[in-house]
């Protein structure tokens, strides 16, 4: 934009600012550029001996775009000013230039940041599809999530604005185009990476603070970026990034589908559909969706998140269980994640959508219905209402969802919410009991029901369950009439 | 935002505009009554032609027998392109197009418009990495650039409270660099800054004068904000304006 060189700062090598020495440029991004920075001479032993130097060109003489590189730049450091937290690049310190003799640096913003070992693009670059990608997703998210609970919209998240630090961790750098939430929105600067950009804000409407941004922004860049890192690609079609920014503005009106790469692996499916919502009030917010993040990467959960295990778990645990939930209903309102409580046992109680989201419309109206998509003599299980959205289907038992021959990975971090009992006329078991525990035990919820376990499936029946839990096994019985304590139900399975 | 916008003949306003997006397309033609664009002339095919919106630019399919269709570039000094009849899907690249239909000896046209005409920035293509991109993208060469430069110059002269020009006023401003400037073709790119801004539209006063005057205020401040004209943009309007002018 400005210059004709690609760096838009040029520091000589060795230039000396406050305590530092400039070595070598690091990285160039629209308005800043990183140089390498060691500990001049008599420099503060507190220091570090490296650091990052972000030279943003807000001196007087500048000839450009003056007045929003200040702004930038005030952006950046009132973030890292305000919150210190394992996810975000560190600040040392902040200077400003003041060197008559260099007029192109007098007046240049100068914060001095962490030393990263480099950006995720440069990682992606070489490997793109890395086998830490789920694991620096989770740090990612948890990055976004402290952000977001500080208050704060990042902006700009991308690969080039997640650093590799020499532990291996990565922190999210890049706060220039970071917004505080005032209410439910920021205003960002009128900057954006298309690629990443939700499509609410690839062609924003503008009043005279530039365009209303909201923390469901981040979540369509995480989105994006998990898919990018796990798949390689990029989840919009087109082979540039117009066509792609174009590509999500048709998917947002609902010209378009969405089509996920093949090579996505389950459990981040889910989490990519979630944060990819064609519309902002739908998209999961970053709490849910850390806990989902962490969940499919397999990671500990982090630390400081509070925990939503119910606090009356000694007492009945129906009402603690209903209690809870109305504990986290608000949340999870706003989110669309799956808030849940645990019972003393770990079976999980997922929360039950509103009434009006049950049914998924097509734009004439109609409902849709995706039962047609279980095979011939099977049953089968969708994590939405009226067949729709994932399903997993099997012709037998199986005791053990997660672990089985077909695990159902979906059913591991979300509810149940249709089932289809497809199985064929001639079969001798032919009805479908589910169980909230695995090897078709009851767990959770089921132990206070007669039948000790957590429904039951007719033959050829198909319908909506009550969308707040998962079975982890289910297994065919003769008759759901008779319940599996039963004698008539016990010999009869020994008979098939 | 829609990516293209066709303009009919005799547009009375923002409401007549047809904004039409990637996929969508336009058939224009005598009987192209609901939906299409209806061009009343006899001389005119009943399908005359068909416009498909395409990314940022847009398709012309000239659906008539024999006549050839002119696409111009009204800034361009004559720049058009010529679509044969009979072809399909001819790509045109410009911002501001008139398509230009030969009916019975009359000469019919309306406006196409593609505001989301982008520009990048060359100097950077080196470097590694997405590019974070400024959100507006403005054509230093056109004339609504020229006109919200004009607009700003009070400003940018340094009065931070300089009233805005009047039209007149801007007329006159322009005329050295743009000597058929009239002021309607100020208020039309005033209008046009305010779509390719996209200035939200629910903060219009009521009445036409007090919604010309809202509109230059806010394209200023957004203008000024962000930048997207600085003092040395003021070379657009030519020699800087003599006290004695002014």
């Amino acid at each position: 934009m400005t210059g004709r060189h690609p760096h838009p700062v040029l520091v000589p090598h060795g230039y000396r600012i406050g305590n530092w020495e400039v070595r070598e440029p690091l990285a160039s991004g629209a308005f800043a550029t990183v140089y390498a920075g060691r500990a001049a001479a008599g420099a503060d032993p507190a220091l570090p001996r490296r650091a990052a130097l972000k030279f943003l060109p807000t001196g007087t003489r500048t000839p450009r775009q003056l007045r929003h590189l200040r702004e930038l730049s005030e952006r950046e450091v009132e973030v890292l000013a305000r919150l210190r937290t394992p996810r975000l690049i560190r600040m040392f310190e902040t200077l400003t230039v003041d060197d008559p003799d260099h007029p192109e640096l007098d007046g240049a913003t100068v914060i001095v940041l962490e030393r990263a070992e480099g950006s995720l693009d440069s990682v992606l670059a070489h490997d793109p599809r890395p086998a830490s990608g789920p694991a620096m997703l989770a740090q990612v998210c948890e990055g976004l999530y402290q952000l977001h609970r500080a208050g704060w919209v990042h902006g700009d998240l991308k690969p080039a604005n997640v650093l590799l630090m020499g532990d291996g961790s990565v922190r999210l750098a890049d706060f220039n185009m970071a917004a505080e939430l005032h209410g439910t929105h920021a205003y960002a600067p009128a900057f954006a990476t298309p690629d990443y950009t939700a499509p609410e804000l690839l062609w924003p409407e503008m009043d005279e603070r530039g365009a209303r941004v909201r923390p469901s922004a981040d979540i369509w860049a995480f989105g994006v970026f998990a898919h990018l890192v796990l798949s390689g690609t990029f989840p919009l079609p087109g082979g540039s990034t117009e066509a792609r920014a174009d590509a999500a503005t048709r998917y947002a009106r609902g010209a378009e589908e969405l089509r996920l790469s093949p090579g996505l692996p389950e459990p981040w499916r889910r989490i990519v559909l979630a944060c990819l919502a064609p519309t902002h009030a739908r998209r999961i917010t970053a709490e849910p969706l850390l806990r989902l993040v962490e969940r499919a990467a397999d990671v500990p959960r982090s630390a400081r998140l509070p925990r939503l295990r119910a606090p009356f778990r000694h007492r009945h645990p129906v009402v603690a269980a209903l209690l809870a939930a109305a504990l986290v209903l608000p949340a999870s309102l706003v989110g669309g994640g799956y808030a849940y409580v645990h019972y003393d046992d770990g079976t999980p109680v997922y929360e039950a959508l509103p009434a009006a989201s049950r049914a998924p419309t097509r734009s004439g109206g109609a409902t849709s219905f995706g039962y047609h998509r279980c095979p011939p003599d099977s049953v089968c299980f969708f994590s939405e209402h009226n067949g729709n959205g994932e399903m997993c289907d099997w012709r037998g038992d199986d005791a053990d969802w997660p672990a089985g021959d077909r695990p159902c990975a979906w059913a591991g971090g979300g509810p149940v919410r249709s089932i289809f009992n497809n199985l064929a006329d001639g079969r001798k078991r032919r009805d479908v009991a589910y169980y909230r525990g695995s090897d078709f035990e009851p767990a959770g919820f089921d132990r206070t029901r007669e039948a000790q376990r957590t429904g039951c499936t007719k033959h050829q029946a198909m319908g909506n369950l009550a969308g707040t839990y998962a079975p982890r096994s289910h297994r065919l019985v003769a008759s759901c009439a008779a319940g599996e304590s039963s004698t008539v139900g016990r010999i009869l399975s020994v008979l098939d | 935002m829609h990516s293209i916008i066709v303009v009919p003949p005799a547009c009375a306003g923002p409401h007549d505009q047809i904004r039409i997006a990637t996929g969508d397309r336009l058939t224009f033609g005598r009987a192209s009554a609901g939906g299409g664009l209806a061009i009343a002339h006899e001389g005119v095919p009943r399908a005359a032609g068909e416009i498909t919106a395409h990314l940022a630019f847009w398709l012309l399919s000239n659906l008539s027998e024999d006549q050839t269709y002119v696409v111009e570039n009204p800034e361009g000094a004559g720049e058009h392109i010529k679509v044969a009849p009979g072809r399909v899907d001819a790509p045109v690249p410009f911002e501001f197009s008139r398509v230009v239909l030969p009916a019975a000896g009359d000469l019919l046209a309306f406006d196409v418009w593609a505001p989301r005409h982008a520009f990048r920035s060359v100097a950077r293509s080196g470097l590694a990495g997405d590019l974070t991109a400024p959100a507006f993208a403005l054509d230093r060469t056109k004339r609504y650039f020229a006109v919200l430069t004009a607009l700003c110059e009070p400003r940018l002269r340094g009065e931070p409270h300089a009233p805005l020009p009047a039209v007149e006023q801007l007329v006159e401003r322009l005329r050295p660099v743009w000597p058929t400037v009239t002021r309607s073709a100020v208020y039309w790119n005033i209008d046009y800054l305010a779509v390719k801004l996209r200035l939200r539209t629910d903060a219009d006063g009521c009445g036409p004068a007090r919604r010309a005057n809202g509109k230059k205020d806010s394209l200023v401040s957004l203008a000024l904000r962000f930048d997207l004209v600085h003092e040395g943009d003021l070379a657009v309007l030519g020699a800087a304006r003599s006290e004695v002018a002014g």
